[in-house]
Parts: C-alpha cells; structure tokens; sequence
C-alpha cells in the first residue's frame, strides 16, 4: 500500500507539472460552467444565466423536454464530445511520457532497485495514469451535479456513472500507448500510433452498426432503399465485421452507455425517454424509432464493457509481459 | 574469513552475442567498502544492475545478504544510486528521497524525519524544497545519494558517485562513505576514478571485458607490486648497467629500480655497487599505485583477448 501510494503521489506531481492538465482542467471547468449558464424559463430556453433566451415550445421550465435537453447536452455534447474525444486526446498526450520517460536510463532504476515486483510498479504506474482522466471527470461531474439541481431542482446521483464510463474508455486506449510506448519508448511513436488504432478501430465499429441497421431498414449507407440482393450485401458485410467488433474495444458504444444508465426523474432512461419523445414529435417514423431502440439495447452494459476489458487485459499483458523482461 | 555481504559464484549476462558479464564470481566481505574498478564498459554498471534484478541476468548462482540474489524482500535493506541518476524534474530533493521511501516501503513519518537528516548530510537543506530541474549535476548526486540512504541500507550500492561532483563534493562523499563503512554498512562502489577509491576502499576488484583480473585488498594488491629505487651519487657506473638490466632490473641515470619482496632482496645490488665503488645516496620503497596495477591488468586482459 505504502509502493502503491508513492507512486499514486508522484503521477499526481508529475500531472500538476504538465502544462497541458491545467489547460485541460481548465477547459472542462468551463465547460461545466457553460453547461451550468443554461437554464429554462416559461417561454424556452435561456443562454449565459439568463442573457440570451430563446423561445423553444417544447423546452419549457419544468417540462419533459427541458428536462430531456438539459440531460441531453450532459451525455452528448459534454461527455460525447469533450470528455470522451477531446479531453480524451489531450490525456493521451499528457500522460504518454509517463512509461517511456520511466523507461530512461538511470530512471527506472531506482524503483527497480526497491522490493517492489515488476508487474506491480507496473499496474501501480499504469493505475497512476488515470489519474488524469479521474480528476478531470470527477470535478467536471460534481459541477453538473449541482447544475441539474440548480436547473432541474433535482439531485441526480446517476449522472456519477459518466466517472466510471469515461474512465474506461480512457483506460482501452491509455493501454494501448502504454504497451506502444513500452514498445518502441518513444512518445511521439505512441501517441501517433494509439490515435491512428482509436480512428480504425472507430471506423470499424461504426461500418459495423451502420451495416446492421441497414439490413433492419431496408436503407443504405447513403440513405438508397435496398433491395433483398443489397439487404443481403450488408448483411455479409455485417457479418464480416462482427468479429473484429468483438473483439475491439467499444469506445462509442461505451461512452453510449451513460444514455442508458443516466435516469431521468420519471425512472426512465434517458436515450429510451429521448427516442420515445422523437417518435412522439414526429422526429422519427415508428420504425426509425424501433431500429434505433433495438440499436441502442443490442448490446448488453455486460458485453460492452466485459469484451472491452478483454481487450484492454490482453493489451496490458501484453505490455507488462515486455516491461518485465527488459533490462534498464 | 569474515561473513560475506554477497557472494558471487557465477554470474553471466548475455546480450545477444554479445558477452557483458563472462561468468564473474566475487565476494564482498561485510562492513567494507568495496570498489569495482574497471574502465568503461567492462561490465561494473551491468554487475550492480544485475544483483539488483534491474537487469535479468542470463546465469547466476550467488547470495546476498544471506539469500539468493533476486530476492525481493531483501532489496530492502539495499540502498543504489544509479550512473547518470535522472530523478523527476518536477520533484524537489525532498520529495525525491520521500519517493523512494515509499518504494522501500519505510513508514511516512520516519521517511520525513530521515530525510531532513539526510539532506543535512549532503548539504542540501537549504535547497531541498527547490525543484530537481533546477539542481546542478553535483546537487542531483547528492540527492541521489540521501535517497539511496534513506532506508538505511544493509549494503550500498553507487554507481560513479562523484560523476560530476566538484572536488569539494567529492570528499565530502568519500567522508560519508567512510561514515557509512564506520555504522556497519557494506559500500559497493562502482568507478573508473581510481585515486578516489584507493582513497576509501578496503578492497577492490578490477574488472575488464566482463570478467574480474584482479581482486584483494587494497593494502595487499599493493605490497604485491613491492619495488625498491636505489639512487647513486652520480651515475649508475657503465660497466654495471648491461649486467644490472640483464638481471632484470631498471637502471635510468642515477636510478636502479627492482622488484623485492622485502629489503633483504635489494642486499645483493647494495654489496654490488659498493663493490663498484659508487656512492649510495638513497635506498627507496616504492608500492605500485592501483593506477598501475589496474593498467598493468587491463592491458594483460587485452592481450589475452587479442
């Protein structure tokens, strides 16, 4: 435990050292602050605590929709966009010296020198580097969490959940740099790498779902109405995919799961509540409506996460397997 | 024969075709300061790496501290400050030496107070709360070496410890040495600056092309190079030159040198030039420096190589 703090202690020194994690921190604070300045009143919506409003029928203080837009701009615009892909990036860049620089002659010495094993100063630096993500997340969340109390007047302990689902998506790729950067012990060499094998992996991922949705609506990629010879290319193509789907860690699918895990104040979901309100708005036919629903539950939480940490497992054996048979 | 702090009996270290340790045995008595000497790249750093599992050597056989090398838990009573030691920059002395504490697994308060004391020894209070990026390459070796202490080592490892250390710096360090030798410690200390650990060491080993020539105390590796300088009034007398060189020994000038074991073996050359009728002026014992023996081992190395 005593290893193990030391080494929690200096990621947290190294990280208040990094430019880039005040820059980062700082951003998301804002973010929540920006997040926080939206409120509802009888006529819409309102920007910057109340400068800017505009009239929006659906989003009126203490209706469903406002509710739903409120959490709405949570899960995808906050957590979708900032904090799984661009604080994402920024953490990746941050804390990709972490192995290599440990990694320098004359520097790894001394902790391999200490009676700690190599496989647990390696889960130690590893579990340090998450850090970044962890603060990050956390101070982001406890802002919305008072937001949504201040906008909603509701305490919504179930937005907690973006801590753990951020931090995972984090974790599949800081894996991947670190066995990268045990690899090759250049920073740059593993950041360009695990950046290059998120996009593919991504690419897959996503030329995975829209196949499977095209062989449910009878529409292709580019929106063409498929007959049963192009149902049934998708259907091939989908087929073909599926196993590196399976294999490869769920970024999106991952980050996705906060829309089923976040509760509104009526129980629901929120992604179930938002497709429910589309199809009822007529944002979406009734069968868009199903294929999306039957989208979003296709996979269970359990399969998402579990093969994603399969992945990530196999990744970080991988790289501990190379850190502990190396000489320094 | 006193109780061995680590006892090498085969070790072996291979990288690729490459043989960095030939299968080096060696015995580090207890309570001494003991110097590996050897010029670069003859295998000291990989040695000390190699006891201290920062290296996974190919074969060996050996103890330390009375079990066998490898042994985790007993790389808590071990203390090492690496060659070229790049400590954090963003860490400051005394968070450096509180790191490794923790790594050594000493409990928080007793590391606090040991690092004041340490810092204290190095001569560095005054800068311990100033960052390492703003340390000169002496200061980080001081630190370097608190925190190498900082568990209070059984056995202690430095590697080059006055590398970039003022001469100021550098007997300071050997004072500490020396106080480390005198609580009981075993000081194992790698270099390739000979003066310094003839200075401090009680042995010495001298290692060239991962293989130990030459091992013993420093006192007897010494007494084994005994030569004598006998200095006459003028010059040595011509006819007696060929004669002397033939038996051996050096004669330059007003000079004749020779190898004895004692003074009764520089007898025979006395009578001799008395005999000559040259005038005796000075009779000199002369002791090998380890600079001399350590070139005289590391060429024999080479040749034999060659």
């Amino acid at each position: 435990m005593r290893q193990f703090l030391a080494i929690l202690n200096d990621s947290f020194r190294l990280l208040r050292a990094r430019t880039l994690f005040w820059i980062s921190l700082g951003v998301s604070a804002f973010a929540a602050i920006i997040y926080l300045s939206i409120g509802f009143d009888e006529k819409g919506i309102t920007l910057v605590f109340g400068l800017i409003d505009f009239e929006m029928e659906f989003a009126k203080k203490g209706s469903k929709g406002a509710e739903l837009l409120y959490y709405g701009v949570f899960s995808n615009a906050i957590v979708g966009i900032w904090l799984t892909w661009i604080a994402t990036i920024l953490a990746l860049i941050s804390c990709a010296p972490v192995f290599p620089e440990f990694m320098e002659e004359g520097s790894a010495g001394v902790a391999l020198s200490k009676p700690v094993s190599r496989p647990l100063l390696f889960i130690y630096k590893f579990i340090g580097g998450l850090l970044f993500m962890a603060i990050q997340v956390t101070l982001f969340v406890v802002i919305v969490f008072f937001a949504i109390k201040l906008r909603l007047g509701v305490w919504n302990p179930s937005v907690f959940w973006s801590v753990p689902i951020v931090l995972l998506v984090f974790s599949y790729l800081y894996a991947v740099m670190v066995w990268l950067g045990i690899k090759t012990r250049s920073v740059m060499a593993s950041v360009l790498l695990t950046l290059l094998f998120w996009i593919g992996s991504f690419v897959v991922l996503f030329a995975e779902s829209v196949t499977y949705q095209s062989t449910l609506t009878g529409r292709g990629f580019l929106g063409t109405t498929l007959n049963e010879e192009g149902i049934e290319d998708y259907r091939k193509m989908n087929e073909m995919f599926k196993l590196p789907y399976a294999i490869l860690p769920k970024t999106s699918e991952t980050s996705g799961l906060l829309d089923r895990l976040l509760v509104l104040g009526d129980g629901d979901a929120l992604g179930k509540a938002t497709i429910e309100a589309m199809g009822r708005n007529g944002m979406v036919g009734d069968r868009d409506s199903e294929v999306i629903k039957d989208d979003l539950d296709r996979h269970s939480p359990l399969y998402v996460i579990g093969t994603s940490l399969l992945f990530e497992a196999v990744v970080l054996l991988l790289a501990m397997r190379s850190f502990c048979q190396r000489d320094f | 024969m006193s109780e061995a702090a680590i006892e090498i009996e085969h070790l072996q270290k291979h990288y690729g075709r490459f043989e960095a340790l030939a299968g080096v045995s060696l015995r580090v008595p207890k309570g001494s300061v003991f110097g590996l000497l050897g010029p670069n790249g003859a295998g000291k750093s990989t040695l000390v790496k190699s006891l201290l599992t920062i290296v996974r050597p190919t074969e060996c056989r050996g103890t330390m501290l009375g079990q066998k090398i490898g042994h985790r838990p007993t790389l808590g009573k071990v203390g090492y400050l690496p060659e070229h030691a790049r400590f954090p920059e963003y860490l400051t002395g005394r968070q450096i030496i509180a790191y490794s504490a923790g790594l050594a697994k000493v409990p928080s308060a007793l590391a606090k107070e040991r690092a004041k004391r340490l810092l204290e020894l190095v001569g560095m209070t005054e800068w311990a709360d100033r960052k390492n990026g703003t340390y000169s390459k002496g200061m980080r070796q001081r630190v370097g070496l608190a925190q190498a202490l900082v568990n209070e080592p059984e056995i202690v490892f430095l590697d080059e410890p006055t590398d970039g250390v003022d001469p100021g710096g550098r007997i300071e360090i050997r004072k500490i040495i020396e106080r480390m030798r005198d609580e009981g410690r075993t000081v194992f200390v790698n270099s390739h600056l000979l003066g310094e650990v003839e200075q401090v060491a009680d042995q010495v080993a001298i290692m060239a092309r991962g293989k130990i020539v030459r091992e013993g105390a420093v006192e007897e590796l010494t007494r084994k190079e005994h030569r004598y300088e006998v200095r006459t009034l003028g010059p040595v007398p011509l006819e007696m030159k060929s004669e002397l060189e033939s038996k051996g020994m050096n004669v330059a000038g007003d000079t004749v040198s020779l190898v004895a074991d004692d003074a009764n073996g520089v007898q025979p050359l006395i009578d001799a030039l008395r005999k000559e009728g040259a005038a005796i002026r000075e009779i000199k014992e002369v002791r090998s420096s380890l600079e001399e023996i350590f070139m005289e081992s590391v060429e024999r190395q080479e040749k034999e190589v060659a």
